[in-house]
């Protein structure tokens, strides 16, 4: 296992790509400590930014990373295996593009985590960014597989142009959440703001707290007792079935839960 | 001397109006035909301030005082060479010679680089990224629209010539203006006005006063059905265009979203259900949906309401997509109505340098775009640059404080023609023309239509222009980074320690501000 502490609090933003489970291997602590990332525009190894420490006993996590992260972006960019254990805030595009392995934030996230993400795990115990398991400005694919755990909240545009796999939240959602989504599924453990679902053609997004507003261009399609998240667990209900985004055509799914949305009542004369 | 200088281009807002007749007598204008209220304001009488700064200052011991334009030069190069990541702003009030100059200083410098869009209009360049543009250029809009939406806008106080020049109060080719129209709709309500008032007065005595109506969007005119010209607006509050125009739709602050996908189901023949959407019965909005997919050519402007509400540039995003669903059934264009004269060309210099139109990064030595992560704002607010130059912009006047207060804790350089709030807080003020009026150049009109701007009088002396400003820093920086690599070699130390902007402000200038 390789540990790494920051030698001192950050300024400017650190792009450390190179924090990567597949980079690591095969290499000595010395080549690990001589690796390249950036601070600001100046080129730095590692080692000038970070204290280094190899514990060769112990094999999983991979890499821990222990202290205020909130500065350093791209950690376990494209990461295929291994595991990532982070203790403390982390910056932004954390597990982007990730097809593989494994990524536990004991703190919070920055915006685009698991960003483009194929495969794998991310699991975030405090809050997690806008713009989570979103892709890259004018991408129009998401995210395709694997699951994403928030145990706080999420900011806003979170799994735009999702396509498949799972993103838990256990705490609340911004608004546009699952904008454009394609497939895959969304459970919010808590409540959701404004335009859940825009513009969305297919998937579905489960919600056990109250919906602030439904966009208009849903429509009610029935009222079910339960609901399934994925092959293991299922939502009891009973949840109001919104189809839409009509305005696109789209046959996405929105479960409101009955007792959390009352205002939703004045969609039961159209049943 | 007195001299009659015609086909001038206005400098205030996106219109680009180039129709200004200027009469300049010993080096100063003194006079101004066709131009706005707005434009004569700077034009005649703003460039000529008392507070003009006329030469280039450095602070000293927390004050400014005036140096050379060589060891201003020297300083502001120094500055933006030490820091690990300068970010370089503003951009919108300048000529694009100027623009085109920054964005090789910020790949030397391997800086984040902003314009101001990314307060105002980016994000309709986001949306436009994300699902393209049906546009048109706006003399094509004076020609040929029969149907003008201003949807969170207010052209008549922001744009004061823009319903004058380009839509409904001017004579197109094939459409005729509604300027006559106007005229007497405002007769006839100022008359209803004075008998309404005569009639409340006579009653006053026997019972008490009506109280006024809540704020609810009355039905479309039948007005609406009628040939020609017709002008809609979309506001959250009733403005002087709103006053204007045929139809006036009052939604609810931050519900643009809603409405524009209730629109376009309504444009696609489906049906909602709901009563209301917005505030605005949807009964009205199957009008409005008429009118619009009856109209021969139909042009939405949209404003700041849109991209700076709720949603931003996912609101754009929809206005776009109502625009590409009514172009199944009529034809139908849609154009940002842009603030600053030159906000289009810095979008469009950027881009063609680097790809990308706004917020970026060269840390890597190559363009990185993303908006929320290099956008000033964002990056002032999370205070991850250490070096700041602004130019041709006034963000201590606009900018939200927890930003400003990141920005003066590191050296600031300004680039401003008078003492606004931004050059008064520099580390290094420089002094430079006013742009289209002692400096001549190339901007963009919010259609994205190159225009020369002319100049009309000479600047004072000592003063120079903004593009001279920038490339003699430019040259600065690349002298004082040779001879750093000539040291480091000569020493044999090629360490990368940082060195980093370890000039921290004092904090007497964060006290005098705040």
């Amino acid at each position: 296992m390789i540990t790494i502490t920051p030698k001192r609090a950050f300024t400017v933003q650190i792009q450390a790509t190179c924090i990567n489970v597949d980079v690591f291997t095969g290499k000595t602590i010395q080549d690990i400590k001589n690796l390249p990332i950036t601070e600001g525009k100046e080129t730095i190894t590692l080692n000038d930014a970070f204290n280094i420490t190899e514990n060769k006993t112990v094999e999983t996590p991979n890499i821990t990373l222990t202290g205020d992260f909130s500065k350093v972006k791209r950690i376990g960019q494209g990461m295929k295996t291994g595991e990532i254990v982070i203790n403390g805030d982390v910056g932004m595009h954390t597990g982007e593009k990730l097809s593989g392995g494994k990524i536990i934030v004991n703190g919070n996230s920055g915006g685009w985590t698991g960003s483009e993400m194929k495969k794998g795990l991310i699991e975030v115990h405090g809050n997690s960014g806008d713009y989570t398991a979103s892709p890259y400005r004018g991408t129009s694919t998401g995210m395709r597989g694997g699951l994403i755990i928030v145990y706080g909240n999420v900011g806003t545009d979170v799994g735009c142009y999702m396509q498949g796999g799972l993103i838990r939240i256990n705490g609340s959602a911004g608004r546009y959440l699952g904008y454009h989504m394609l497939g895959g599924t969304i459970y919010v453990e808590k409540d959701c703001a404004i335009r859940v679902g825009a513009c969305m053609t297919g998937g579905k997004i489960i919600i056990n707290g109250t919906v602030e507003l439904l966009m208009p261009t849903f429509t009610v399609d029935s009222i079910k007792p339960k609901v399934k998240i994925d092959a293991t667990q299922t939502a009891q209900g009973p949840f109001y079935v919104f189809l839409g985004d009509i305005a696109e055509r789209g046959t996405g799914k929105i479960f409101a839960l009955k007792a959390t949305n009352p205002t939703c009542s004045s969609y039961e004369k159209y049943l | 001397m007195t001299k009659v200088i015609g086909s001038v281009v206005c400098t205030i807002c996106g219109c680009l109006c180039d129709d200004l007749e200027v009469t300049v007598e010993n080096n100063e204008i003194i006079k101004m035909k066709n131009g706005c209220a707005v434009c004569e304001a700077k034009m005649v009488h703003g460039y000529k301030s008392e507070e003009r700064i006329l030469k280039p200052h450095i602070r000293k011991n927390g004050k400014l005082v005036p140096v050379t334009i060589d060891e201003a030069i020297h300083e502001a190069a120094q500055i933006l060479t030490d820091a690990k990541y300068p970010l370089l702003f503003g951009w919108t009030s300048s000529a694009s010679e100027t623009q085109h100059v920054g964005v090789e200083l910020a790949e030397e410098l391997g800086s984040a680089l902003d314009n101001c869009c990314s307060v105002c209009h980016g994000p309709s360049v986001m949306a436009t990224q994300e699902i393209g543009i049906p546009t048109a250029t706006l003399g094509q809009i004076r020609h040929r629209a029969d149907l003008i939406i201003y949807w969170a806008c207010n052209p008549w106080s922001s744009h004061p010539r823009h319903v004058e020049r380009y839509t409904a109060f001017t004579e197109g080719r094939f459409e005729k203006s509604e300027f006559k129209e106007y005229v007497q709709k405002l007769k006839a309500k100022a008359s209803q006005k004075k008998v309404a008032a005569a009639i409340r007065r006579t009653q006053v005595r026997y019972q008490s006063p009506s109280r006024p109506k809540s704020a609810l969007v009355e039905a479309p005119p039948q007005t609406l059905a009628k040939e020609g010209r017709k002008m809609v607006v979309f506001d959250v509050m009733k403005t002087m265009t709103a006053e204007v125009a045929d139809y006036f739709v009052q939604v609810e602050p931050n519900r643009d979203y809603e409405i524009f996908g209730a629109l376009r189901c309504l444009v696609n023949d489906q049906e909602l259900d709901v009563d209301t959407v917005g505030g605005v019965p949807v009964d009205y909005l199957k009008e409005i949906a008429d009118v619009m997919v009856n109209a021969e050519f139909g042009a939405i402007f949209f404003g700041l309401g849109l991209t700076q509400s709720i949603g931003r540039f996912r609101n754009v995003e929809l206005a776009i997509a109502l625009t590409r669903d009514l172009n199944r059934k009529t034809k139908f264009v849609v154009s940002p109505m842009r603030g600053h004269f030159n906000v289009t060309g810095a979008n469009t210099v950027f881009a063609w340098q680097t790809g990308y139109p706004f917020a970026l990064d060269f840390s890597q030595g190559y363009p990185q775009y993303n908006p929320g992560e290099f956008t000033a704002i964002d990056l002032l607010r999370r205070g991850d640059n250490d070096a700041t130059l602004v130019i041709s912009a006034d963000p201590g006047a606009h900018f939200p404080k927890g930003a400003l207060q990141n920005m003066l804790k590191y050296p600031l350089i300004t680039i401003n023609p008078d003492w606004n709030a931004i050059s008064r807080l520099g580390d290094v003020v420089f002094p430079t023309q006013w742009c289209g009026i002692e400096q001549a150049g190339t901007a963009y009109r919010m259609d994205s239509v190159a225009i020369t701007l002319k100049k009309v009088v000479e600047a004072p002396k000592g003063v120079p222009s903004d593009e001279e400003i920038v490339r003699r820093i430019l040259e600065e920086v690349r002298v004082i980074k040779a001879k750093k690599t000539a040291t480091d070699a000569a020493d044999g130390n090629v360490s990368q320690e940082m060195v980093g902007s370890k000039k921290r402000r004092s904090k007497s200038i964060e006290k005098e501000m705040y």
